[in-house]
């Protein structure tokens, strides 16, 4: 099952799942219930609830589903003829480790209004001037502990409540945040070899890295939609958007400065004023289709900000805990007669000790399944070939990453070892060729059944199914063109940090 | 089972390249054991339905099943062609851009419809003169938002009360837009109110960063956290060159300090002085006015001040044969710094130096040749003071053709240090002068004498009434320290001489071409009436005088 944080734990005391029957009034957060999603039942937990005129709200996450499919669903759609799993009871030893007095008697003060949804006992404290239940509880809501059907030992409402205190954008909260528990909590869980939460910012600060452990990123989605450049989209994750911006049904992104209002008539003032028509840094590739613009992250602060705030939408595991300096974001963009339209974009540390290629890549939703994440891919290795070296994407990556990435390295071997005439070849030349790392080519060729051990010797294997899909690749490559990248038309050289610039921070 | 272990494989190992037709039976156990393979996709995310789908479709090789369901983007119903219009034209070489995003988008506050409403309001009580713009509005509450956050930076841990209207005219420096100052008032009390409905916060979105709380560190909206600097191995060498290098820097920002209390202190000089000058000038009309009351007859000599300017940086002894452009009157593109004097006293020195021993040497080669014949094809050249001393200078010789290239501009100060850029200068110069005067005993002509007591006289020729004295030194002393104060202010001086200048030599060469047509015209008529059946003399030396017939007439000024 997809235990997200609690995998170690789940070999620890199985606690029995209380099961039983709800009703809409006691249905409160970290329930599980069936719930109706495309015609069919699926298990969900309640991340949270809000108060609406026409009845209460759920915010819900289905297991097994990817998370940016969590959403907000009214009470039909609850199918109560089922049994509920409640959340399991919590655990008092973690009370001790608390921060303090504070938390406890908050914790205990929210779980009775989770469990009544009474507006009346949320504390001031809480809401402060926001007395609308809908806004002080939905952000407290991130809860994020889903998928905790194997690991009751998490399953406390303390637990998620404690985990979502520190979730609220309401500045009232900020000083009453639940540090010590969460903290111990993520300390217990992580026992079993997770790491903690200060490894974790650790290691995001030695390592320049731009993902972190999933115990920071459970939250509610934040916005409700985007307005940007043509299109209206919906966010997938939460991002660190100004905390208002939830209270607003639609946030307009400016397309070239990537700029957010939660305003509309602010945004068309400032797209009156607005003079940006393209990624603002240096074109580095231009053919017929698509130009990349290589921004660094230093020079280009309030843009790279912006970039990151916008993907963190889409990427669930990026993070925006520290500042953008350490990277050069290389962007994609279309062209027509209003501009350069980013596409997508991957960043890239500027000095990567582990050899990564890329840290985070991502296609804009409205530009997605259109072949350019493969694009993008194949730029980030026509880097790696111009500074000889061998690269590959910064983990974990996201499951869309996974399949980008998985079809790239395929078409990229398999159109190596098809040539005519090509009668062996070491893991090393391919990688060698292709700049992706020997680990790389080779779990690539084992994933794809590539590599197989016959008759005493190791041989590759040209399947009839990757064969077959090569071809197709080159039929529709013929009808509809293919999508390259032209190394002739990358005007680039590999940038030189000098040791006192990273030192420094210049 | 139980068959022996495969070979290991190592990555510099060749691997033959089959198709599957050449292989029959796959060692299953072998492949079962490969299959281990990590995804990288997070753990908890690995299991996932529609990853775990797509991950075998594609391995079925159904890429097309392949396919994970994400929220949809729709087309927007907003007016996108109003809101970006079509102004990108791709140019032809690849982009190199540097602006920032705060280049690029004007004034950072943003209407809203409630600022609408107010500015209509606010407006209709305004003369139709008189409005605010949208812009001017903006640029008020950008102002107010910023004075807000400078002077209460802690705002959203302290909640301050609203700045007060005192507080922001305190923060209204020469620096704030005039329009800014005529508005605020007026839009003040919108402004508080605003603040006031948002619990005094900034009324632009913005990011939470860090505040230095703990609560920073748990809470999911504070971003963009500063990394801290990089760890470098410490050793003492590098520890003593760190030091060594922040004391140089120390110094160095100690010095640039010194300058700027120094230029401080000179122009505190100057405007007393400036002061001092206006008093004597008052006084000097006051006498003026007397005279005339008194009936005594009177130019204005009186107001003028007469005291010549002496330069004590020029050294009456030192006689130049080959530095006369060293001495030339100061252009104002040249001028040199007060400060800067001590080196041209010592330049100067130096020079008289170097004339001593080619004088002495001259003196000496005379001695030793006393006696003989120098039968030599050219002899030591005649020391040219007494034929250059005298002569007059066509004006032109300063002039420049164009405007010159703004690289050259930020050189400045640098042609006033070094000889060898003033000359260089002069050098561009000539051929320009060559181009333009075939005759320049008609041109306006300067000359310099030193008098008694190292006065500077300046005796002008052929001047016209129009013909603005830019070489004046005493003129251009005025602006001797205007120049370094602001790059600015030094382009802006360049540019007026420079096309003062312009117009200068347009109208000197049209009247320098319109007399000399004329003289020649006059010449060659009486000749041809009295001398009719005789050949003109001397028709070269009228056409010698006749500026090139490719010359443009030049327009007069309007
Ligand atoms: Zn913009």
């Amino acid at each position: 099952m997809g235990v997200r944080d609690s995998h170690g734990e789940a070999t620890a005391t199985p606690d029995p799942v209380e099961k039983g029957f709800a009703t809409l009034n006691t249905i409160r957060i970290g329930v599980k219930a069936m719930v109706q999603k495309d015609g069919e039942l699926r298990k969900a937990e309640i991340l949270s609830i809000r108060q609406r005129k026409d009845g209460p709200s759920f915010y819900v996450h289905y297991v097994d589903f990817n998370k940016r499919l969590d959403e907000w669903i009214d009470s039909t759609r609850i199918d109560l003829s089922h049994e509920v799993e409640w959340p399991q009871p919590e655990k008092p030893e973690k009370k001790k480790a608390g921060p303090g007095n504070k938390a406890p008697s908050k914790n205990a003060q929210k779980r009775a209004r989770a469990g009544s949804r009474e507006v009346s006992a949320t504390p001031d404290l809480l809401t402060g001037k926001n007395t609308n239940i809908g806004k002080a509880q939905r952000p407290s809501k991130a809860g994020g502990k889903e998928n905790r059907d194997e690991t009751p030992a998490n399953l406390s409402v303390l637990d998620s409540e404690a985990i979502s205190a520190d979730v609220t954008p309401k500045p009232e909260m900020e000083d009453v945040d639940m540090i010590g528990v969460s903290f111990t909590d993520t300390k217990e869980e992580h026992e079993q070899g997770k790491m903690s939460r200060e490894e974790e910012i650790e290691r995001l600060r030695t390592s320049g890295s731009m993902t972190q452990n999933p115990t920071e990123i459970h939250r509610v989605r934040n916005l409700n939609r985007l307005q940007m450049g043509k299109f209206d989209i919906e966010p997938w994750y939460f991002s660190p958007y100004p905390a208002s911006f939830s209270d607003v049904d639609m946030v307009y992104i400016d397309e070239f400065c990537l700029s957010y209002f939660d305003n509309k008539r602010a945004f068309e003032r400032h797209r009156s004023k607005c003079t940006l028509v393209h990624p603002p840094g240096n074109e580095i590739y231009r053919d017929d289709r698509i130009s990349f613009f290589e921004v660094d992250g230093r020079r280009q602060r309030t843009w790279c900000r912006n970039l990151c705030l916008l993907s963190k939408l889409f990427l669930d595991h990026k993070t925006l805990y520290y500042d953008v300096d350490p990277f050069l974001f290389y962007c994609m963009a279309t062209r027509d007669e209003t501009g350069c339209h980013l596409v997508g974009y991957f960043s890239k540390e500027k000095d990567s000790a582990e050899g990564y290629n890329l840290a985070c890549i991502l296609t804009l939703p409205q530009y997605q399944r259109l072949g350019y994440g493969r694009l993008l891919i194949a730029f980030s290795y026509e880097l790696s070939k111009r500074e000889g070296k061998l690269g590959s994407p910064e983990k974990p990556l996201s499951d869309l990453g996974l399949l980008s990435y998985r079809q790239y390295w395929r078409e990229t071997l398999v159109e190596l070892l098809i040539e005519p005439g090509r009668e062996s070849m070491s893991e090393n030349e391919l990688a060698v060729l292709t700049s992706m790392t020997e680990k790389d080519v080779h779990e690539t060729l084992v994933v794809f059944n590539m590599l197989r051990y016959h008759k005493g010797n190791w041989v590759i294997v040209l399947t009839d199914q990757v064969v077959e899909q090569h071809n197709k690749r080159l039929e529709k490559e013929k009808i509809k063109g293919s999508r390259k990248i032209d190394p002739a038309r990358l005007q680039w050289k590999p940038p030189v940090f000098t040791a006192s610039s990273r030192t420094w921070n210049w | 089972m139980g068959r022996t272990r495969p070979k290991k494989l190592t990555s510099k190992a060749s691997i033959p390249v089959v198709r599957e037709h050449d292989i029959d039976a796959i060692e299953e156990e072998v492949q079962n054991a490969l299959q281990q393979i990590e995804t990288g996709v997070e753990k908890a995310e690995e299991s996932e339905f529609h990853l775990q789908a797509a991950i075998n479709a594609s391995a079925q090789g159904k890429v097309n099943e392949a396919h994970i369901p994400t929220p949809e983007t729709v087309l927007s119903s907003l007016r996108y062609d109003e809101l970006y219009p079509p102004i990108f034209s791709q140019p032809a070489t690849y982009i190199r851009f540097s602006s920032t995003v705060e280049d690029c988008c004007g004034c950072p506050y943003n209407m809203t419809e409630e600022d609408d409403v107010f500015l209509k309001i606010m407006n209709e009580k305004r003369d139709a003169a008189d409005r605010c713009t949208e812009d001017q509005f903006e640029e008020v509450m950008h102002f107010f938002e910023e004075t807000a956050q400078t002077k209460q930076p802690f705002a959203a841990v302290d909640n301050p009360p609203v700045l007060s209207f005192t507080e922001i005219q305190d923060a209204m420096d020469a620096a704030v837009e005039e329009s800014v100052k005529r508005f605020a008032k007026d839009v003040y009390e919108h402004w508080k109110s605003r603040r006031t409905e948002t619990g005094n916060r900034s009324l632009m979105p913005s990011l939470k960063f860090e505040t230095g709380q703990e609560t920073d560190d748990t809470d999911p909206y504070v971003c963009f956290r500063r990394r801290e600097v990089r760890q470098i191995r410490k050793t003492r060498g590098r520890d003593a060159q760190s030091a060594d290098k922040l004391r140089r820097l120390r110094k160095e920002l100690e010095d640039a300090r010194q300058l700027v209390a120094l230029v401080r202190q000179r122009e505190l000089a100057r405007k007393e002085m400036l002061a001092i000058e206006r008093q004597v000038f008052l006084q000097r009309s006051e006498v003026k006015e007397m005279k005339r009351k008194l009936n005594l007859k009177d130019d204005d000599e009186d107001l003028i001040n007469q005291k010549p300017k002496k330069k004590p940086t020029e050294a009456p002894a030192v006689q130049r044969p080959v530095a006369p452009q060293l001495r030339m009157p100061p252009k104002a593109g040249t001028q040199a710094a007060e400060d800067l004097q001590l080196l041209e006293d010592v330049q100067a020195e130096k020079e008289n130096e170097i004339l001593r021993d080619i004088n002495q040497n001259i003196a000496k080669h005379i001695k030793w040749n006393e006696g003989y014949v120098d039968f030599t094809r050219a002899p030591l050249s005649p020391s040219p003071e007494r034929t250059f001393q005298a002569a007059f200078r066509p004006a032109i010789t300063a002039q420049l053709p164009t405007p010159p290239s703004s690289d050259s501009s930020e050189n400045m100060m640098d042609t006033t240090l070094d000889n060898p850029s003033t000359l260089s200068l002069r050098d561009k110069l000539a051929p320009q002068t060559m181009v333009m005067s075939d005759d320049t005993s008609r041109m306006p002509s300067f000359r310099r004498r030193i008098g008694r007591g190292g006065r500077l006289f300046i005796d002008r020729r052929n001047l016209v009434s129009r013909c603005r004295v830019e070489l004046d030194p005493w003129k251009a002393d005025r602006f001797k320290y205007d120049q370094e104060d602001s790059d600015e202010e030094l382009d802006f001086e360049r540019d007026q001489f420079d096309i003062h200048i312009m117009q200068h030599r347009a109208i000197m060469m049209a009247k320098a071409r319109d007399q000399a047509a004329a003289a020649a015209q006059a010449q060659a008529q009486a000749q041809r009436r009295l001398q009719a059946d005789q050949t003109a003399n001397n028709p070269g030396q009228t056409m010698g005088s006749n500026p090139g017939p490719g010359a443009i007439a030049p327009t007069p000024e309007t």
